[in-house]
């Protein structure tokens, strides 16, 4: 008999006020750092991303979780109650972009590249010798 | 160095605008401006006098230890302000300004605290 419930915990996280909190069973993306012009005004600084299926995400105090529609394909998850920026995600994707900072170490994450590096903000330099594109991957969350 | 600066939220429900100069800012690797901004936090700052504030309404407040909180924009998420209670100061992000900001982050602080997914920067 086949336990299809019994994927393993890769990852825990929480908001800063722990009003919620997320367990992810399933593989986590190698974190990417995003400069775009959105994501430097709503996280106050270039936010360092990770992603998952959503289908190996499950939250709870998800009545705390607001949603703002950034973009015609894309929304931003952060907590009502202390705003903490948790998700970005491809609408219709499946898959849902996880903010680094949010995890409990360890993490067992890397950071590997830097986009929309054109759009990078004028007060810091990208130093630390990884992949910069200019724009996006094609799929950003994959 | 700017005599102006201006700023505000994604959604634009905050904006603000600060007179006079302002000091480089700093990165912060503090676990909680990490699960908070999903980010460093990059603040620089100024005595709250300095600042016009519209959209306050929009404006929503957290107290993220004692004495310390955090402004962001209740619509659209976005990352603020940082306050001492009792001071007159405000600190500031720097990424919800608009550019030219004139600013370059001066030093790194916390980073006994920096996240394991990636290298710090040497102070």
């Amino acid at each position: 008999m086949v336990d299809e419930g019994a994927k393993p915990l890769r990852a825990t996280g929480r908001c800063l006020c722990g009003a919620i909190t997320l367990e992810i069973r399933g593989p986590l993306r190698d974190v990417v750092v995003c400069h775009c012009g959105q994501c430097l005004r709503q996280h106050g600084a270039p936010p360092s991303y990770t992603a998952a299926a959503w289908n190996d995400v499950k939250l709870s105090g998800e009545k705390n979780l607001k949603w703002f529609q950034s973009s015609p394909e894309a929304r931003r998850g952060f907590c009502g109650v202390c705003g903490s920026s948790l998700f970005w995600e491809p609408m219709g994707s499946g898959r849902v972009s996880i903010a680094a900072g949010c995890l409990d170490k360890p993490t067992d994450l890397r950071t590997v590249r830097h986009i929309y590096v054109a759009d990078k903000g004028d007060f810091y330099e990208i130093k630390d010798g990884l992949e910069q594109l200019p724009h996006s991957m094609r799929a950003v969350a994959r | 160095m700017k005599r102006k600066t201006a700023g505000g939220c994604l959604c634009g429900a905050v904006r603000y605008e600060i007179a006079g100069p302002l000091p480089p800012p700093s990165a912060c690797h503090c676990v909680q401006c990490r699960r908070h901004h999903g980010a460093l936090g990059v603040y620089t700052l100024a005595p709250e006098e300095r600042y016009t504030i519209t959209g306050k309404r929009n404006l929503a407040w957290y107290e993220s230890s004692p004495g310390i909180r955090r402004g962001f924009c209740r619509n659209c998420g976005s990352k603020l302000f940082w306050q001492r209670s009792g001071s007159d100061q405000l600190d500031v992000t720097l990424g919800s300004m608009d550019e030219p900001t004139g600013l370059k982050i001066e030093k790194h602080i916390y980073l006994a605290d920096a996240g394991d997914y990636y290298d710090p920067p040497s102070r």
